[in-house]
């Protein structure tokens, strides 16, 4: 019995779905600084530790991260017309290795960020309506530059979920869906998930 | 010396164009709207591969050894700060006199204090870049969509940024070398220095599932975003999603 509850606990984190079931109420901008904050913080007082062992630092920002993500909703918007018949099951088989994929990048680049290097939250600007919003912050570069990076929120039932980032105006989701789509139409989405998850897939950020 | 070097260059290039073109496969349109010549473009792509594998990436990445990370970027600050004067043009073409005018005072700062460029000061005094040139300004103008065109060696344009790229060559100081005194050593160092810049990004390039696609992706979605300043348009998600 004990046995099969650990299992179970460990299987928690990375099935998302199960966990958040909580409605956040943050608004989009919170959301953003108070992430990056925790992360932040945890990073400079676990450095050590993460650089000996990477695979810690990538379940702290799964943690962190994946409650805030509307990851089937990118996933749609990834498949797009490729997209049609998917099961639910497959559609979240597919929008997981996506994640995981994402995650494990975001989370080894972070290993060779500096927090004094500053990152900056900006007023939020331009069309945000009530149901789609978009979160604009700046980092400092070494050189003395800075690189926009913007996070774009939906509203869903449980309260604002991030579903895009874009670097530069290079949006993750539409790069992403013109490399994916194509294979998915030729190929079938079970197969790109395997691909995907062992790494084979060939895939761009 | 130059005139013969451009008419051999031209002569690789057109057998390469000759040869690409025997080998006809059958090209599956990914975007029309923005990529109708998406045929050729792909053919200049892949030369502009096989070019950049066999010369430009081996010589950029020597430079990368030999070159220290500083004076790395002071060249790099340099060509920046050079073409600055035609950032400020573009800026009062496009109507935003104020900031032409911080313009103009950076490439100042840059070119006195910097040491003739080589020390972005402006940049380290938080004085803010802008960044724009004859295609922007065309698209400012009005000319809002244009076409994707690869070109030879000189990598991703659209026929309006072609076009805009022809009047910045005519004021810019690198090309008035070449064309005034045949001096190309600026446009090689200039044109090596910016490959090395990109040197990082190969390996995403390399493990991507369609290399041209995800090169013109890139290109265009940054290059509207610089075209309105960092604020253009959202996507239009819910079209994505119609398709669905």
């Amino acid at each position: 019995m004990t046995k099969y509850f650990l299992l179970f606990a460990l299987m928690l984190p990375v099935a998302p779905g199960v966990l958040a079931n909580r409605v956040d109420d943050r608004d989009p901008l919170t959301i953003i600084e108070q992430t990056q904050t925790h992360i932040l913080e945890t990073l400079d007082a676990r450095r050590a530790e993460f650089e000996a062992e990477p695979e810690k630092l990538r379940t702290v920002v799964r943690e962190d991260l994946l409650t805030l993500l509307d990851l089937e909703y990118s996933a749609r918007l990834i498949l797009g017309k490729a997209g049609r018949g998917v099961s639910e099951e497959q559609l979240d088989a597919f929008a997981e290795a996506m994640s995981n994929v994402l995650v494990n990048r975001y989370s080894d680049g972070l290993l060779e960020f500096r927090s004094d290097r500053q990152v900056e939250v900006l007023p939020m600007k331009g069309k945000n309506t009530e149901k789609l919003t978009r979160v604009r912050t700046r980092i400092k570069l070494e050189n003395g530059g800075f690189a926009p990076v913007d996070y774009a929120f939906r509203k869903t039932e449980l309260g604002w979920k991030a579903f895009d980032v874009t670097v530069e105006g290079i949006s993750y989701v539409i790069t992403f869906r013109n490399q994916i789509s194509p294979r998915v139409a030729q190929d079938g989405i079970d197969k790109i998930t395997e691909e995907i998850i062992a790494g084979t897939f060939k895939i761009n950020d | 010396m130059a005139r013969k070097t451009w008419v051999y260059l031209a002569a690789i290039l057109l057998q390469a164009l000759i040869v690409a073109g025997c080998s006809s496969q059958q090209v599956t349109m990914t975007d029309p709207e923005r990529d109708p010549w998406e045929a050729y473009n792909r053919k200049i792509h892949s030369f502009n591969m096989a070019f950049d594998n066999a010369i430009f990436r081996p010589v950029a990445k020597g430079y990368d050894v030999v070159m220290p990370d500083p004076p790395q970027r002071g060249v790099r600050n340099f060509f920046r700060n050079l073409a600055y004067p035609v950032t400020a043009l573009n800026l009062v073409l496009q109507g935003k006199f104020e900031e032409s005018l911080t313009a103009t005072g950076r490439f100042l700062m840059n070119s006195t204090v910097g040491v003739l460029g080589f020390f972005d000061v402006a940049t380290k005094l938080e004085m803010p870049y802008y960044e724009e040139d004859f295609g922007q300004t065309l698209a400012v103008w009005g000319w809002k969509d244009s076409r994707y065109l690869v070109m030879p060696i000189f990598g991703p344009y659209t026929a309006r940024d072609f076009i805009g790229r022809g009047f910045y060559g005519y004021f810019h100081p690198v090309s008035f070398a070449v064309r005034e005194y045949n001096n190309y050593i600026p446009l090689v160092v200039d044109l090596i220095s910016l490959r090395a810049e990109l040197l990082p990004f190969q390996e995403e390039l390399d493990a991507a599932n369609d290399p041209y696609v995800l090169v013109r992706d890139v290109w265009l979605q940054n290059r509207e975003f610089r075209i309105y300043d960092g604020e253009p348009p959202e996507p239009d998600y819910d079209a994505l999603l119609e398709e669905y």
